[in-house]
């Protein structure tokens, strides 16, 4: 692995292999996650369909098109109490080119354009496109809805962070990206480039040197003052907060959000990770062998630890009547843990099955990309090899002790409200 | 035992294709510098194969959702489950059930020849009680219900089922939770019987190892058994589609839809040259760089989430166009409008060079994965191909090609639109 620094807050990760038939590159660029969140989100989704050399997304994928089929997507995402706009993209390896093309260098150009040479009108964006462009994530927000193990999710976060910037939409709101105007827009996409904390991941058999070249020169055009990203570590109030919320869905949905007592990202997450894992990680864990194999009352239901905001997500789908059913029996197996109430042989399977699927992150561009892309805000990164190491030091009584400071904070249930179509066939 | 090696020079890649002198088909990709294998172990047995064969020739029809269930219930045993047995190495191991097959697959970095000592062993050893069976009519139950609120699930099946009369691939993969209640333990075992013959199924395994390490397993576990390829029975299909129009409503902000047109063929199965030429077809008439789409997208019409698909299988082939859209009549109207448009003004060369030039950079870039490569080395040898022919086909197909595809396909009077409102 490649390390580099392109400019202040700017760092190249480069994994040189031909281990793959493509390249891949990711660019993540971070700010706080705050009440500027809509003006944010919507800058991608402006950069990826077109730039000033090409106006329109037709011109653009057809460009791509030419390109061997290359493809450049955007998204937004949320870590901690930061909002991770984020660009991908994917093009053939050039020793599939046809004739001696050089695909890979011309695809980063193209990227650069995109991010750094938007189609403007004048010292703002066109205001069709950015009419349009309201409309597809006003529509984006609002479908957030159709995924309901999602949408619970989500509005259990609102809820449980609801003094905390990380309940904030990573999308923004509809009325939020309503009031936006170009000029509101154009301005984020300069704080941006000024501010946001940057992580390019890059993998593949290419040249670094040309690709580092042309970041530099693009980040130098800037007076870069790289933002400073911090995010809330609380700890979960005594009595848990209780929700219900109906809609017509056939299925009830439980979320239950609990928070670990971790003080900051690194704080104690390895063993963390494990005592989310023998709790409700893979098919081994308590809530897959009880509450799904033993009990029969779901198909799903896990646990998740998100150490940027030190916590655990509990999801699960259930019929609505057995809602307490299912609540108490995943707090028993959580204090099942935190007695150190698991085999050995639990144990260690939650450490095989991790290491394994750590490792396995190697076989994959997109994996990479994700694997260092995650670690934007360390100062030195770590390879997935470091990360197996750490996690062979940790004993069990680590992983009980993890498990005892989790403690519940809110629970959210999405019920039906008793109206759902039937099949007429 | 016969050993054939599979290479494609500009790839750059080989797989081994093995008769086992116990019936299977064994295929094995080894990929230099990858820490992970993948194997899957599956069986040609889908939800569209509701009819078993009897000893007599003809067929017993059984409940909607059995190929799925009996994958759920697989994994048990007498003493430890699969799940239970793979938890020890470490390995991720999963199963899936498909219109026309049921895989059981595991991915690992360790372990690998205990892995699939286990994957093999526990396939080839069914344990089917009415207990355990009952157990899992909860679960799957929830599965169901669980589907029954996924909008994409729903419009298609929609779109599935107003298209087909009697096509098997009209019902739902998992069935429901009427059919999976009339599942017993017997009728796993005759399922299991029929069509979980080594015959009827491959091994596809890609990554991190050899031809040795994956011999040294299979020779020691796979038990030769007596049996033959289950047939799949063909079922008659009027040409004209149930209803033209169906619309449901469920809890989604932006009305969703999908849009088929029902084919009508002479053999069961579309050959891997219809199926590429029918793919640069749809890219031409509605992919992300034509006029079409843009002309839908500019006027709000359709957001990114507009594609297609070309959905086939044994007996049925269908053109599927799915999308959000707040008038998705309209959206029908104009793509119906765009066929016509091509059918009378024909295909530009251009276009369709680059067409094919993204259809080949897109293949390269399918082929990284191992999970992806080993699933593909199964599905190909289902369809009676390898997993290079895509690659080689592609370059046949000419502008003329597309163009009687065209004229075979794509035909308004059968066609259908499925559509989910909000509630």
């Amino acid at each position: 692995m490649h390390f580099e620094n392109i400019a202040e807050g700017v760092r190249l990760c480069a994994q040189s292999t031909d281990k793959f038939k493509t390249c891949h590159i990711n660019i993540s660029m971070a700010m706080p996650l705050d009440s500027n969140a809509a003006a944010r989100a919507i800058l991608p989704f402006i950069l990826q369909r077109r730039c000033a050399k090409y106006p329109d997304y037709i011109t653009l994928n057809r460009v791509l098109d030419e390109l061997y089929g290359a493809t450049v997507s955007a998204g937004v995402l949320k870590r901690g109490e930061s909002q991770i706009l984020s660009f991908n993209l994917t093009a053939i390896d050039d020793r599939f080119a046809l004739g001696g093309d050089t695909v890979a260098l011309e695809c980063v150009q193209l990227l650069c354009d995109m991010i750094f040479d938007p189609l403007k009108d004048g010292n703002s964006f066109p205001a069709d496109i950015i009419e349009q462009e309201k409309r597809l994530l006003i529509e984006a927000i609002e479908n957030e809805m159709n995924d309901k193990r999602r949408y619970a999710l989500m509005r259990c976060e609102e809820l449980m962070f609801r003094d905390e910037a990380y309940s904030i939409n990573r999308l923004g709101t509809v009325e939020d990206v309503k009031r936006l105007t170009p000029d509101d827009i154009y301005y984020a996409w300069e704080e941006e480039l000024r501010e946001a904390v940057v992580q390019i991941t890059m993998v593949g058999s290419m040249d670094v040197k040309p690709v580092v070249d042309m970041l530099k020169e693009r980040f130098s055009a800037i007076d870069r003052k790289p933002a400073t990203i911090k995010t809330q570590f609380i700890t979960a109030e005594p009595k848990p907060d209780y929700i219900c919320e109906e809609m017509p869905i056939k299925q009830g949905k439980l979320v239950m959000g609990f928070r670990t007592g971790m003080r900051d990202e690194d704080d104690n997450s390895v063993a963390m990770r494990i005592a989310t894992d023998i709790f409700g990680g893979g098919t081994y864990s308590k809530l897959f062998s009880v509450v799904r194999e033993k009990m029969s009352l779901c198909y799903y239901c896990s646990a998740a630890l998100f150490s940027s905001k030190g916590i655990v997500m509990v999801q699960s789908g259930i019929e609505d009547a057995n809602e307490e059913k299912a609540k108490t029996e995943i707090i028993n197996q959580l204090s099942l843990v935190a007695d150190g109430e698991f085999s050995d042989d639990d144990f260690s399977s939650s450490i095989k099955s991790i290491t394994d699927s750590i490792i396995s992150n190697n076989d994959t561009p997109e994996s990479i990309c994700a694997w260092y892309s995650t670690q934007l805000f360390r100062d030195s990164l770590k390879t997935p090899e470091e990360y197996v190491e750490e996690i062979k030091t940790v004993d069990r009584q680590q992983v009980i002790a993890a498990a005892k400071t989790i403690r519940l904070d809110t629970v959210f249930m999405l019920k039906s409200n008793g109206e759902v179509a039937e099949d007429e066939d | 035992m016969k050993i054939n090696e599979i290479r494609n020079e500009l790839l750059g890649e080989m797989y081994y294709d093995i008769d086992h002198p116990s019936g299977l088909k064994i295929l094995i990709m080894p990929k230099a510098g990858y820490a992970s294998t993948y194997a899957i172990f599956a069986t040609k047995y889908g939800s569209i194969d509701t009819m078993i064969e009897m000893k007599d020739g003809t067929f017993r029809e059984i409940p909607e959702g059995t190929a799925h269930f009996l994958e759920h219930k697989l994994f048990e045993s007498e003493d430890l489950d699969a799940f239970e047995r793979f938890a020890k190495t470490g390995a991720s191991a999963n199963a899936y059930t498909s219109f026309d097959r049921t895989g059981y697959l595991f991915s690992c970095s360790d372990n690998f020849k205990e892995n699939l000592e286990i994957l093999l062993d526990f396939v080839q050893n069914p344990y089917f009680t009415q207990a355990t069976v009952e157990k899992e009519q909860g679960i799957i139950g929830q599965e169901i219900d669980m589907y029954k609120d996924i909008p994409d699930w729903e419009v298609m099946f929609n779109c599935l089922r107003n298209m087909y009369h009697n096509l098997p691939v009209r019902i739902d993969i998992a069935g429901t939770q009427e059919s999976i209640a009339q599942i017993t333990a017997d009728m796993l075992y005759d399922c299991y019987h029929n069509f979980y013959n080594l015959n009827n199924m491959v091994l596809a395994v890609a990554g991190n190892t050899t031809v040795e390490e994956v011999l040294e397993v299979a020779d020691r576990v796979l038990k030769p058994v007596e049996g033959k390829m289950a047939q799949r029975k063909i079922i008659d299909e009027p040409r004209e589609v149930r209803s033209d129009y169906c619309e449901k409503k469920l809890s989604v902000a932006t009305p969703q839809f999908m849009l088929g047109f029902k084919e009508e063929w002479d053999t069961p199965k579309r050959t891997a040259k219809e199926e590429i030429t029918m793919e640069i077809l749809l890219d031409m008439i509605s992919g992300p760089s034509t006029d079409l789409y843009k002309r839908l997208f500019d006027a709000d019409l359709i957001n990114g989430n507009f594609g297609f698909e070309y959905f086939t299988g044994f007996g049925y082939s269908c053109v599927l166009f799915a999308g959000e859209s707040n008038d998705p009549k309209k959206v029908s109207e104009e793509v119906k409008k765009e066929i016509k448009r091509f059918r009378e003004n024909g295909f530009d060369e251009k276009v369709f060079e680059r067409t094919k030039k993204k259809l080949y950079g897109r293949m390269i870039m399918g082929m990284n994965d191992v999970d992806g490569l080993a699933n593909n080395m199964a599905v190909s040898y289902f369809a009676g191909e390898d997993v290079f022919t895509d690659f080689e086909t592609y370059k046949t197909v000419t502008v003329e090609d597309i163009k009687e595809m065209l004229d075979k396909t794509l035909d308004e009077r059968y066609s259908t639109l499925s559509v989910i409102m909000p509630n």
